[in-house]
């Protein structure tokens, strides 16, 4: 099973969870990219928010799931296939929810450049967009190298 | 669109059967969070597109807003959409009026 192992700073990493798992917890309940299909029937968006809810959820518990106890003693987390995917979306997701709850003030080509002066923001602020970019990096790696398994395809 | 809700639930919308025929659009919508090499990988993955299909909707996505990535019955389109969404790329449906 091809497998990358990622070595990373523990003082750097842990004020990134603590607003990681602040975002998880929101994202419990409501979807990071929220549904636009107004003419769906009620009972399958209910159905579809549902399922939706869900997959979004056990993703979520992937990426959390890198960062046990191992982590904590090793410094190491490890993608392989069995994680690259829900911890791709997952990363997905809680970089929309960043984007929605603790940066909307941020310009959209800011974020999407990534050139933001970070001096000028606030301590939450700046904790939340380093989280951001964590999780783009993240997602960076799993796709560099862990690309090809993902697409293995289960288009029809 | 029927986006005619009550405040608690959504409401259903009485239409008749062939409001669901004819061919389906499924367009993504740009957001400004998704790293295009994830929007690339999600396309291929999820619509079959090659690399170069998939970059070219992509940009589309990025540079217009939207794109349209798939056309067809609505209940493939349907299939479509949800899968895409749980990529947490957000995607509509729209009726191809051309057919």
């Amino acid at each position: 099973m091809k497998r990358i192992e990622v070595t990373l700073s523990l003082p750097a990493i842990v004020p990134l969870l603590d607003v990681i798992k602040q975002m998880a917890d929101t994202l419990g309940s409501s979807l990071a990219a929220p549904l636009r299909l107004d003419d769906l029937e009620a009972e399958f968006h209910t159905a579809w928010q549902s399922d939706l809810l869900t997959a979004q959820n056990a993703d979520v518990r992937a990426l959390l799931a890198l960062f046990d106890q191992e982590f904590f003693t090793a410094h190491t987390v490890t993608l392989d296939e069995g994680n690259a995917e829900p911890v791709l979306r997952a990363c997905s997701a809680l970089r929309l929810r960043l984007r929605t709850e603790v940066l909307p003030a941020l310009p959209d080509e800011a974020l999407e450049s990534g050139a933001v002066d970070l001096l000028p923001l606030a301590e939450p602020v700046r904790r939340a967009f380093l989280a951001y970019v964590f999780l783009a990096t993240l997602q960076d790696l799993i796709l560099s190298h862990l690309g090809s398994t993902i697409l293995g395809g289960d288009h029809p | 669109m029927t986006p005619a809700r009550t405040s608690t639930l959504p409401q259903t919308t009485a239409r008749p059967e062939t409001a669901l025929g004819g061919v389906w659009r499924v367009v993504v919508l740009n957001d400004p969070v998704n790293l295009m090499s994830y929007v690339v990988v999600v396309f291929q993955k999820v619509l079959g597109f090659d690399e170069a299909t998939a970059r070219r909707h992509m940009l589309e996505v990025h540079e217009q807003g939207r794109s349209v990535v798939w056309q067809g019955l609505r209940e493939r389109a349907e299939h479509q959409a949800f899968v895409l969404q749980q990529w947490h790329l957000t995607t509509i449906l729209e009726p191809d009026e051309t057919h």
